[in-house]
């Protein structure tokens, strides 16, 4: 079907009409060869869940929006782009956080470096995802193949964005994922349906388009049920489809949790300006039916295809594009900022978001929640505020194009083996079967927190991993190398293999009067100005290595010229006084003798008279 | 723009001195260039004869050249030389000097501006210019005697005037009174007024060196 063709289908273009295009349609599955299987009807048997490929596949070319920025993931093709969030895989008994991605994006890893398949990837992590990517990624693993006949891929999920039914849950997504239930995962999260049991219970063996009831009585194979009326009279089911996505499913993966005080509660703390000026995330972040959406960062025009990138960034909305023929400032009533007294060369610096976007920095970064490194929104998350993984905010620091941005920050920990500086990840398996039981008598906090490690702990654990993993064990964290030395000590190191990864923030944008200098140029340059001077916690489950770092190194720039900069802002009211006063001075003494001349004048022309 | 601007001004300017030295050369510098060069290095001590008045009038006036220097270096090397905005220690040392720079300047005008005032010695002058530029014969008669130090006169009032644009174009971008529009605008001002207000006091020591070498 029009699945994989490059023929345009029904849904690929709109007419141009506004209004919302109404689903009543047939559902489909898919059948054990990966292909379209039947028309769903209520009276299947078995009932199995409706695909998405298939039933939405019908109108929207799946092969095309699988290429799109939320599903080309593991795509090798695609330009990565300025670093995004990684996923991070954190494990408190192991003392590791460590941040994964199948993009390129420096200072991450991909998972097979872990020893992740991308089966087991999606099964941590496909919870917050929309399904696809590394979800659909072909495998060569017979018992994996095996496993993903009986659970199917983790196909994209239409419904996680488009889905504007009040009803949809798609925290129903989480377990759906763990139980491997990949195939059913879809129908678990829309309001018409539901589903129990695990794929992943059940034996080998398992055919789901014939199954036969398990051995063990307790294990339930992974069904779906139809609500009543589901079905109208010609088997076709209503949704309540949009095309543009409501924020609220956007925020299912994108939500932020800023621990700046001790109530962090949704009422506590505003929203980001642009949504409370009745604005919608896909409104800047836009895409066609390929569904590669614009990310709106500077610089993107560069990397990406999709033409909507010139007139999405805070820039083209709220200053316009330049050299564009139209005036383009001003989009969807983007007020033009004046930036009174701000000068320009800040722009040239810094960032839009540097001044206007996540938490006002203060003395020292706060811990931050994600929904997709804390898994925010699904059944049991950790509510600590000390849950890991430990990501710090606001850092302020240089992008790739040097100018200055706010960004998260995470400390890496994990353990390693170390061949001529080269630092290459253990086996997550193999970490968590030698070092769990060498830490089994170490007291973890309830709250989801750091144990709290020595360097002593450090040793035995890379001496219970030397007689497991070859070349020589490695712990890093905190910015340092641990590695037992020839003599059996224990040495630390700054290596860059432990360089903390960062991102930058984009959200939330505060308001104009929020942003940073509005109330002086002190906002930044002062000697103690978080912006610069702010402590940046240095995390590690090693007790001894949590210290704290100056902002002004990851701004790279140099600190004693930045506090002397910052110190000269003591004098410059000064400066204005001195600099008005002798220009009133020069414009007395030039007053002064022009009416001098025009007097020498006006008596020349007398005389002459 | 503004790089090439300033190295072609800057040319013009050195350009225009030397052909000036060629045409009209002094003839003792080139006959006891050593000896000329000791007097030009003693004119930076104060003399004993000066009074009070005087001795304050030559300290703000080196003080001045100076912070002249200082700030022509830091201003118009990263533009000139580098290619790029002034920026780092450089804008630390720029803003340093420059408010003592504004203060000299005004203390100067204060002292020098009776010393500079155009005379009935230098009208006859100017009827010359004005006569050899738009080539109307005056029915007076011409006159023969020469101005000295008018062409300080005419830089010293130069720099005054140039001087106010070029400290108020940056000092009012300091307070939040003008939007980015109006900050590049000033930042223009500022830079090319300091183009011109350099250009000025170069001939303007130029020319006060030649008249002491004489």
């Amino acid at each position: 079907m029009g699945a994989e063709t490059e023929e345009k289908l029904l849904g690929d273009e709109s007419d141009g009409s506004r209004a919302p295009s109404i689903h009543l349609i047939p559902l489909f599955t898919e059948n054990g060869d990966g292909e379209k299987g039947g028309k769903i009807t209520p009276d299947d048997d078995p009932l199995l869940p409706f695909s998405t490929r298939w039933t939405c596949g019908e109108c929207h070319s799946y092969g095309i929006i699988n290429k799109g920025w939320h599903f080309n993931v593991a795509d090798p093709n695609v330009t990565p782009g300025r670093p995004g969030q990684p996923w991070i895989l954190a494990d408190a008994r192991t003392g590791t956080q460590i941040p994964l991605s199948y993009r390129p994006w420096p200072g991450t890893f991909k998972p097979e470096q872990v020893g992740l398949t991308a089966r087991e990837f999606t099964r941590y992590f496909g919870r917050h995802t929309p399904g696809g990517g590394a979800g659909e990624l072909e495998t060569e693993d017979p018992d994996e193949i095996m496993r993903e006949f009986i659970s199917g891929k983790l196909e994209i999920n239409c419904l996680s964005c488009h889905n504007a039914d009040p009803a949809h849950n798609q925290g129903e997504y989480f377990p759906q994922v763990v139980r491997e239930n990949f195939r059913w995962a879809a129908a678990a999260t829309c309001e018409f349906a539901s589903v129990s049991g695990s794929a992943r219970d059940m034996p080998e063996t398992y055919d789901p388009f014939m199954p036969e009831p398990p051995e063990d009585a307790k294990k339930v194979p992974p069904g779906v049920k139809y609500r009543e009326n589901t079905f109208d009279h010609e088997n076709n089911v209503s949704f309540n489809i949009v095309r543009e996505v409501p924020t609220y499913r956007c925020y299912f993966c994108h939500s932020n949790l800023y621990i700046d005080k001790e109530d962090t509660e949704k009422w506590s703390s505003d929203e980001d300006i642009h949504l409370m000026a009745g604005l919608k995330c896909v409104d800047c972040h836009r895409n066609s039916v390929d569904h590669n959406i614009t990310r709106g960062y500077e610089g993107e025009a560069s990397v990406s295809t999709n033409p909507l990138v010139a007139t999405s960034s805070c820039e083209s909305c709220h200053l316009g594009v330049k050299d564009s023929s139209l005036p383009l400032a001003g989009r969807l009533g983007a007020p033009v900022p004046e930036h009174w007294g701000i000068p320009p060369v800040h722009f040239e610096k810094l960032t839009c978001t540097a001044c206007h976007s996540g938490p006002w920095p203060s003395e020292k970064t706060i811990l931050t929640k994600t929904s997709r490194a804390h898994r925010l929104g699904t059944l049991n998350a950790n509510k600590s505020k000390e849950a890991l993984p430990h990501i710090v905010a606001p850092v302020f620091a240089q992008e790739s194009n040097g100018k200055i941005s706010p960004h998260k920050l995470l400390w890496p920990a994990y353990w390693a083996t170390v061949e001529d500086q080269n630092v290459a990840p253990i086996a997550f398996t193999t970490v968590t079967e030698v070092i769990v039981p060498v830490f089994a008598d170490v007291n973890r906090p309830t709250s989801g927190d750091w144990p709290e490690l020595t360097t002593e702990h450090i040793a035995k654990g890379l001496e219970a991993l030397a007689k497991s993993v070859k070349g020589t064990p490695a712990y890093i964290s905190a910015g340092k190398l641990y590695k037992l030395d020839d003599s059996g000590t224990l040495s630390e190191e700054e290596h860059p293999s432990a360089n903390p990864y960062l991102w930058p923030i984009a959200h939330n944008v505060r308001p104009a009067a929020q942003s940073l200098g509005v109330r002086r140029c002190e906002d930044c340059h002062s000697t103690d100005a978080p912006f610069y001077f702010g402590d940046v916690a240095v995390d590690s489950p090693i007790v001894a290595a949590r210290e704290a770092k100056k902002m002004v190194e990851f701004v790279k720039v140099r600190p004693f010229y930045t506090k002397a900069f910052a110190f000269s802002f003591v004098f410059r009211p000064w400066m204005k006084i001195i600099a008005l006063g002798s220009s009133a001075i020069l414009a007395g003494v030039l007053l002064l003798y022009a009416l001098k001349m025009l007097a020498c004048i006006a008596k020349a022309l007398t005389e002459r008279d | 723009m503004f790089q090439t601007i300033s190295i072609v001004a800057f040319g013009v300017t050195v350009g225009c001195m030397a052909l000036n030295c060629i045409i009209s050369p002094c003839k003792e510098c080139w006959r006891h260039p050593l000896r000329k060069m000791v007097h030009l290095f003693t004119l930076l001590f104060i003399e004993q004869k000066l009074s009070p008045m005087g001795v304050l009038r030559k300290l703000v006036y080196l003080l001045a050249l100076l912070c002249f220097v200082v700030l022509a270096v830091t201003g118009f090397y990263p533009t000139i030389i580098l290619g790029e905005h002034i920026s780092g220690y450089l804008v630390m040392v720029h803003a340093t000097f420059a408010p003592i720079f504004a203060i000299c300047l005004a203390v100067l005008a204060v002292m020098w501006a009776r010393n500079c005032r155009f005379t009935h010695s230098d009208w006859p002058w100017f009827q010359r210019i004005v006569q050899r530029v738009t080539l109307v014969k005056s029915a007076s008669e011409e006159a023969h005697y020469e101005s000295t130090g008018l062409g300080q006169k005419i830089t010293f009032w130069l720099i005054i005037i140039l001087a106010l644009p070029l400290i108020l174009s940056i000092i009012l971008s300091m307070f939040t009174i003008f939007g980015t529009y109006w900050q590049e605008l000033l930042l223009g001002i500022h830079r090319y007024t300091a183009l011109v207000f350099a250009l000025v006091g170069i001939v303007h020591i130029y020319l006060v060196i030649r008249t002491k070498m004489q």
